[in-house]
């Protein structure tokens, strides 16, 4: 097995017997949709570029929250200093962290998108499995985006106050990107006529776990 | 590590590291053959985890070399981090992970080959197998230090590096590390060790140095140094400018 697996299974089981980072980032992305139904009032119906806003605006913030905790809990007893000094490369680490913020966000997901069809679905004419090319390539680029930057914040004191400041200005052509290709979606259009708003998506994602693969070991190895 | 003929196991030359305008090592030289024992000792701020955390590829010099039998460790470090143990002021344990599933994902990232079979196998030796599916969170800080050197030598380390192991440890559990360290030694590994404690230094290492100010200002074979009066010499290399 290799190095990364072991560290993506360490995670995941730390993950399942904590439950802090997939179940916050859960309970949150559904009560952001709660609320902005609450919003939207009885009986009205939104548009699919606005209702792929809203789902969009429940997954990122949502997402956040698991981000900046993956990463703290290395520096937690100095087990980030443990990683350095094994033969696993940095960018085998970061690697295997970018896998599991990539799977805490699609578990996470697949709770936030049934809620988001019960609470905004009537009239939508795309489902659910429509999405799931723009959510799983969203989701690579973010995680890929998100684990560098919470290794840069996990290091600092606020780091639940730096991720976001230093998150969304990086995503958001990401999240541009990703709302007109949900919104395509949600209105009925086929894969093929999407295809030049997904592969954008792809790019950017590319872009982003290379950046991410290079530069982590400036990020978290000292002077 | 493969071998360099007729090299001392490990090289330290002229090294020196600064942070901001404080010179922490201020041109640290010395050698080391293989199973050789080196017990550093010297005041808080000395330089002495400074030069550990060199050794262990964790901070990059500001000047000089670390070589392994005549190879830079700039050339290749994930081979040396292959081969080096590491004991350091934190326990590097996960608190929500048990003693087992810590020292077995560590055994993982090692590329040992049968990672459950090497994680009893020390539990055994550290005497923490029957706490072996307890989280290390609920570990005394003495249980957590014995788990802490069985995870520094989950991949059977050539050099181990130590930065004051005995810190928490209770007689009993000071003993199980000595005689870990022992045999070691005794297998040829090569140990560098940096405490406060006099004693237990000198009962175990083979070579003695002092680092006072970021110098190594004494350094000498533990046979050509009197114990009894070790602690004379000790002060007498704080005091001299």
């Amino acid at each position: 097995m290799s190095r990364a697996w072991f560290l993506y299974r360490k995670d995941l089981r730390i993950e399942l017997r904590k439950k802090e980072s997939g179940a916050s980032m859960t309970f949150f992305g559904a009560l952001v949709l709660v609320i902005l139904n609450v919003a939207q009032g009885p009986g009205r119906r939104l548009t699919p570029e606005t209702a792929a806003g809203v789902l969009w605006v429940a997954v990122i913030f949502s997402a956040v929250l698991g981000l900046g905790r993956v990463f703290a809990r290395e520096r937690e007893n100095g087990c980030i200093s443990a990683l350095l000094v094994s033969p696993a490369s940095p960018g085998t680490v970061f690697a295997a962290k970018a896998c599991v913020n990539l799977t805490l966000m699609i578990l996470s997901q697949a709770v936030l998108v049934p809620v988001f069809f019960v609470l905004f679905g009537t009239g939508l004419t795309g489902g659910p499995l429509a999405l799931v090319p723009s959510l799983l390539l969203v989701d690579a680029g973010f995680s890929a985006a998100g684990t560098l930057l919470s290794a840069v914040s996990a290091g600092t004191r606020r780091n639940e106050v730096l991720l976001p400041i230093l998150l969304f200005p990086l995503i958001l052509p990401l999240v541009a990107l990703a709302v007109k290709a949900t919104g395509s979606a949600l209105a009925g259009r086929a894969l093929a006529e999407r295809l030049p708003l997904l592969e954008p998506l792809a790019a950017f994602g590319l872009i982003y776990a290379a950046a991410g693969y290079l530069l982590f070991p400036f990020v978290v190895r000292e002077g | 590590m493969a071998a360099g003929a007729g090299e001392p196991f490990l090289t330290v030359e002229g090294l020196r590291k600064t942070y901001g305008g404080t010179e922490a090592l201020r041109g640290v030289s010395f050698t080391l053959d293989e199973g050789e024992f080196l017990c550093l000792f010297g005041p808080n701020g000395a330089g002495k985890s400074t030069l550990l955390k060199i050794l262990a590829t964790l901070l990059r010099p500001t000047l000089g070399t670390v070589r392994i039998r005549g190879f830079d460790l700039e050339d290749d470090p994930e081979a040396f981090r292959a081969r080096l143990g590491l004991v350091s002021h934190q326990s590097f344990l996960y608190d929500d992970l048990t003693a087992r599933e810590n020292l077995e994902f560590y055994a993982g990232l090692y590329g040992v080959t049968d990672p459950a079979g090497r994680a009893e196998e020390l539990l055994r030796q550290v005497d923490l197998y029957d706490r072996r599916d307890s989280p290390v969170g609920a570990f005394s800080r003495g249980m957590q230090q014995r788990l802490t050197i069985a995870r520094a030598l989950v991949n059977d380390p050539d050099l181990l590096l130590l930065d004051e192991p005995y810190t928490g440890l209770d007689e009993h559990a000071a003993s199980l590390l000595r005689d870990r360290l022992g045999a070691l030694h005794d297998r040829r590994r090569t140990i560098v060790m940096v405490t406060h404690n006099l004693r237990r230094g000198i009962e175990s290492a083979t070579r003695l140095g002092i680092l006072s100010r970021g110098r190594l200002v004494f350094l000498s074979h533990r046979d050509e140094v009197d114990a009894e009066g070790f602690e004379d010499t000790y002060f007498r290399c704080m005091e001299a400018p």
